[in-house]
């Protein structure tokens, strides 16, 4: 397996998701398979195929990888409880880009927020220019804003929400 | 999402619109001490080109240009001078819609904002002059 061995710049994070107006997401083992499934969705200035997949234009690559999520027991009079962790879940990804009305992903990602049930495979891309390493998940799309201060460019902010804990997998350049 | 604006075609703009507002006083890319012969006159340079980069390997993934445009207006006459300032504050500052030549290689800006500076007096060259900043927002 081809991993990266440096250290990145966060420049090198984009995003990608299927581009059907209703696709059909990756299964939980396909999330975590890079030849012909994740490969496939990331385009080729990343290291991917893009036979399947369209960039998200971000403004910058959000956080991702899992909420915090611990469970904390007691019981009464005790001085100290148990933290005991617990299976996180994906993190919701909020989302902004430069808003431009003609974008075809922007507008893909208008149209899953008004359908509301839409759920697509996004993937993030990290790539050294050799190698790519992805993460990538099956969410839904909400929130969406459109910001048009008049001091800079419009922004379209939205939130990908990760559908299930098992929905997402890691894979890299073989 | 939008490629590199060609910063040319903003110059080609700015001295269209500024030679429309002012008309018939010379308007004149940079200083030249052979211009200080003339009564009134102005220059203008163009800097802080940039469109902010965002993430990604694909280029074209850039916000809007706000690029400035300082003018420096000359005039032998102080009260010239504040005139043609005038003209051209009144002219731009807020101005939304086409700039440069319609015909040509004139574009659409969201907004212009201009910022009086200062004014000041050449003793050199015996001239007044008044110096404009004038943002443009241009959508891409």
């Amino acid at each position: 397996m081809a991993l990266i061995d440096k250290v990145l710049a966060g420049y090198t994070a984009t995003l990608w998701m299927q581009d059907d107006a209703t696709p059909t997401p990756l299964t939980v083992g396909q999330l975590s398979t890079w030849t012909s499934q994740v490969a496939s969705i990331i385009g080729a200035s990343a290291g991917g195929s893009g036979t399947t997949g369209i960039q998200v234009p971000v403004e910058a690559v959000p956080s991702f990888g899992a909420d915090d999520a611990m469970a904390a027991y007691s019981i009464a009079g005790q001085r100290t409880g148990a933290k005991i962790t617990t299976q996180n879940q994906p993190t919701s990804m909020t989302v902004v880009c430069p808003w431009n009305p003609a974008d075809t992903a922007q507008l893909l990602i208008r149209d899953d927020g008004y359908n509301g049930s839409i759920v697509r495979t996004f993937v993030v891309a990290i790539y050294d220019g050799t190698n790519t390493v992805a993460y990538a998940f099956n969410a839904m799309v909400g929130g969406m804003q459109w910001d048009m201060s008049p001091s800079a460019e419009g922004k379209f902010t939205f939130t990908i929400h990760p559908i299930g804990s098992d929905f997402y997998g890691w894979s890299n350049t073989p | 999402m939008s490629t590199q604006q060609n910063p040319y075609v903003y110059a080609e703009a700015i001295s269209y619109q500024l030679s429309d507002i002012v008309d018939p006083v010379p308007v004149y890319a940079n200083f030249n001490r052979n211009f200080a012969v003339e009564p009134e006159f102005l220059t203008w340079q163009l800097r802080n080109v940039h469109q902010p980069v965002y993430t990604g390997q694909t280029q074209s993934n850039k916000g809007i240009d706000t690029p400035v445009f300082q003018t420096s207006i000359f005039a032998q006459s102080m009260v010239d001078a504040f005139n043609i300032s005038n003209t051209i504050l009144q002219s731009l500052h807020g101005y939304s819609g086409m700039f440069g030549n319609p015909d040509t290689s004139g574009f659409i800006i969201a907004k212009a904002d201009v910022v009086w500076l200062y004014n000041t007096f050449d003793d050199t060259v015996g001239m007044n002059q008044i110096i404009l900043d004038c943002t443009l927002y241009i959508s891409t």
